[in-house]
C-alpha cells in the first residue's frame, strides 16, 4: 500500500509526542528523550525503500520543526539511515539485532542532532563533553527500552494495512 | 541481491543530489517546509494542553466545598485590596501623564497583553524555550516580550498560526540591557543567556557591571529592565544576582550570574506584551536569521 508510510507516521506520532512530553519534565536539565532513531527500525524491515525514506524524512522534519537546527540536518541523516537499513535487512532480522540497532541508530541520530544544534547556536559553549555523554547514554537507554512498544504499535498498523511480513531470510 | 545493492546505490545518489538541491533551494522553501511541519504538530499540542487543563479541573472538582469557599473568601479580600491599589495607581498615572505633557517626554511604547497557556517546554545546551498555545491568530508578533506578573520570562522568537515559541531569559539567544538594584547611578549592564551544560538551574550572565558597584547587604540584588530599545517595558524584574560579582579578564568591569526570579520551567501561563505599534527593533527580528 503506497500510503502505508503516512499511516505509519500518524501511528508513530503519539510516541514522538510522548517523548516530547517526557522531555518537558527534563527541561531544567537540558536533556531530551530522543526516540526518532528508534522509530525507524521496525518500519525499515517491512516497508519498501522509498516508503521508508519518506517516513524517515517526515520523522526528521517533525523533530526539527520546533528546534533551531540547520534545516534538513537530522531529516537527511535519518533518510541515509533508512536507506542503509532497508538495504541491509539481515542486520535487523531478529529482536536482539533490532534492539542493538535501535540503541546504535538512536545514539547516532542524537549525536547528529547535538552537533547540528551546536553548529546553529548563536553562542559557543564550553565543557560540553559531559553533557554530550549524558545525552548519548540517555538516548541509547531510551532507544533500547522504547523499541518494543513502538515496534509493536508500528507492526500492528502495518498488519492492518496488509503490508507483507519481513522475510526470515532477507 | 545485486538488484538490492544497485537500488541502495541509486538511493544514496538520489539523496546526495537532493541534499545538494536542498542547500541551493531558496530559504523561503525551507521555511515553508518547517512551517508546514509546525502546523501539523499544533493540534496535538493544543489537545495536550487542554487535557492537562481537564485534569486540573477534575482535581479541583474533587476538593471540598469548605475548601473552595475559603479560597473564594481569600480571593475576595485580595480583590478588595487590589481595588484600592488600582485607584492609587490611577492617580499616579494621571500625574505621570501631566508631567510628561509638561516636559514633552517621549511616550513609552504601549502594549496589548495576550495571556497564553504553556504547551510544552524544550531545552538543550544551546536553547531554552517554551511553546505557548497562542500565535499569529491572536496578534502575537516575533520579538514581543513575554512576562509573568512583573517578571520577564523571555521573548517571542517564532510565531506560527496557533502557537508561538519563546526564548527564555536563560537561553543563549536572549539579550537585553538592565539596571541593578542598589546602583544609585543607574549604570546600564548587559544580560544574556548562557549555554547550559550542567544538570543545575539554567542561568544568564550579567556583564559590564561597574567596578564600584557593591551588592546591597542582606538581600539578593534584583535586576530590572531599562526600557531602552523599546522591546521590554522598564522596571520589570529579570531576576536576582547570584552570589557575588567577579572581575572580568580585562578587569575594567565585573560580571555575575543571574538567577531567574521564577522557575521558568514550571510556568503554566504567561502574558505576551504585543506592542501596539511595531518598533524598529522588532522589525529587525523578522529576518531569515531570526528563528
Amino acid at each position: 500500500m503506497g500510503w502505508a508510510w503516512l499511516f505509519l507516521l500518524l501511528a508513530t506520532y503519539p510516541w514522538l509526542l510522548g517523548a516530547d512530553l517526557a522531555s518537558d519534565t527534563l527541561a531544567s536539565s537540558s536533556l531530551i528523550f530522543f526516540v526518532s532513531g528508534t522509530c525507524l527500525v521496525a518500519p525499515c524491515r517491512r516497508l519498501k525503500r522509498w516508503q521508508a525514506v519518506l517516513f524517515a524524512a517526515s520523522l526528521g522534519f517533525l523533530f526539527e520543526a520546533r528546534r533551531p537546527i540547520p534545516d534538513g540536518a537530522l531529516a537527511f541523516s535519518l533518510v541515509a539511515i533508512a536507506i542503509f537499513l532497508s538495504s541491509n535487512r539481515q542486520l535487523i532480522r531478529n529482536t536482539s539485532d533490532m534492539l542493538r540497532a535501535a540503541a546504535i541508530i538512536n545514539m547516532g541520530a542524537c549525536l547528529i542532532w547535538f552537533l547540528a544544534s551546536s553548529y546553529g547556536s548563536p553562542s559557543p559553549a564550553t565543557n560540553l563533553a559531559g553533557q554530550l555523554c549524558l545525552q548519548l547514554l540517555l538516548s541509547g537507554f531510551v532507544g533500547t527500552l522504547s523499541l518494543i512498544p513502538i515496534a509493536l504499535t508500528q507492526n500492528a498498523v502495518l498488519d492492518r494495512l496488509n503490508v507483507p511480513q519481513a522475510p526470515d531470510t532477507p | 541481491m545485486d538488484q538490492n545493492r544497485q537500488g541502495a546505490r541509486a538511493s544514496y545518489l538520489a539523496l546526495s543530489i537532493f541534499v545538494a538541491l536542498w542547500i541551493l533551494v531558496p530559504s523561503a522553501v525551507r521555511r515553508f517546509n518547517r512551517e508546514a511541519f509546525v502546523e501539523f504538530q499544533a493540534p496535538a499540542l493544543h489537545l495536550l494542553g487542554k487535557s492537562r487543563e481537564l485534569a486540573t479541573f477534575w482535581e479541583k472538582k474533587s476538593r471540598s466545598v469548605e475548601e473552595m469557599s475559603a479560597a473564594g473568601r481569600d480571593l475576595a479580600r485580595i480583590n478588595a485590596a487590589l481595588e484600592i491599589q488600582i485607584n492609587k495607581f490611577e492617580d499616579i498615572r494621571r500625574e505621570n501623564v501631566r508631567l510628561r505633557e509638561i516636559t514633552h517626554y517621549n511616550v513609552p511604547a504601549e502594549y496589548m497583553s495576550v495571556v497564553a497557556r504553556v504547551a510544552t517546554r524544550d531545552s538543550s545546551s544551546w536553547w531554552q524555550r517554551i511553546v505557548i498555545r497562542k500565535g499569529r491568530n491572536e496578534g502575537i508578533r516575533p520579538g514581543a516580550p513575554v512576562v509573568f506578573g512583573n517578571t520577564v520570562v523571555g521573548r517571542v522568537t517564532a510565531v506560527h498560526l496557533t502557537t508561538s515559541e519563546i526564548d527564555l531569559v536563560t537561553s543563549p539567544g536572549f539579550r537585553c540591557t538592565a539596571y541593578l538594584e542598589g546602583d544609585d547611578q543607574n549604570h546600564i549592564v548587559l544580560v544574556n543567556g548562557v549555554a547550559s551544560n550542567s544538570l543545575g538551574t539554567a542561568k544568564a550572565r550579567v556583564s559590564v557591571i561597574p567596578r564600584d558597584y557593591f551588592l546591597p547587604s542582606g538581600q539578593p540584588a534584583r535586576v530590572f529592565t531599562t526600557g531602552m530599545g523599546g522591546v521590554f517595558p522598564s522596571r520589570l524584574i529579570l531576576g536576582y544576582l547570584d552570589g557575588g560579582t567577579y572581575a572580568t579578564q580585562v578587569g575594567n568591569f565585573k560580571e555575575s550570574l543571574l538567577v531567574p526570579s521564577r522557575d521558568l520551567y514550571n510556568l503554566q501561563e504567561v502574558s505576551v506584551l504585543v506592542p501596539l505599534h511595531q518598533n524598529p527593533g522588532e522589525a529587525l527580528m523578522q529576518g531569515d536569521q531570526f528563528q
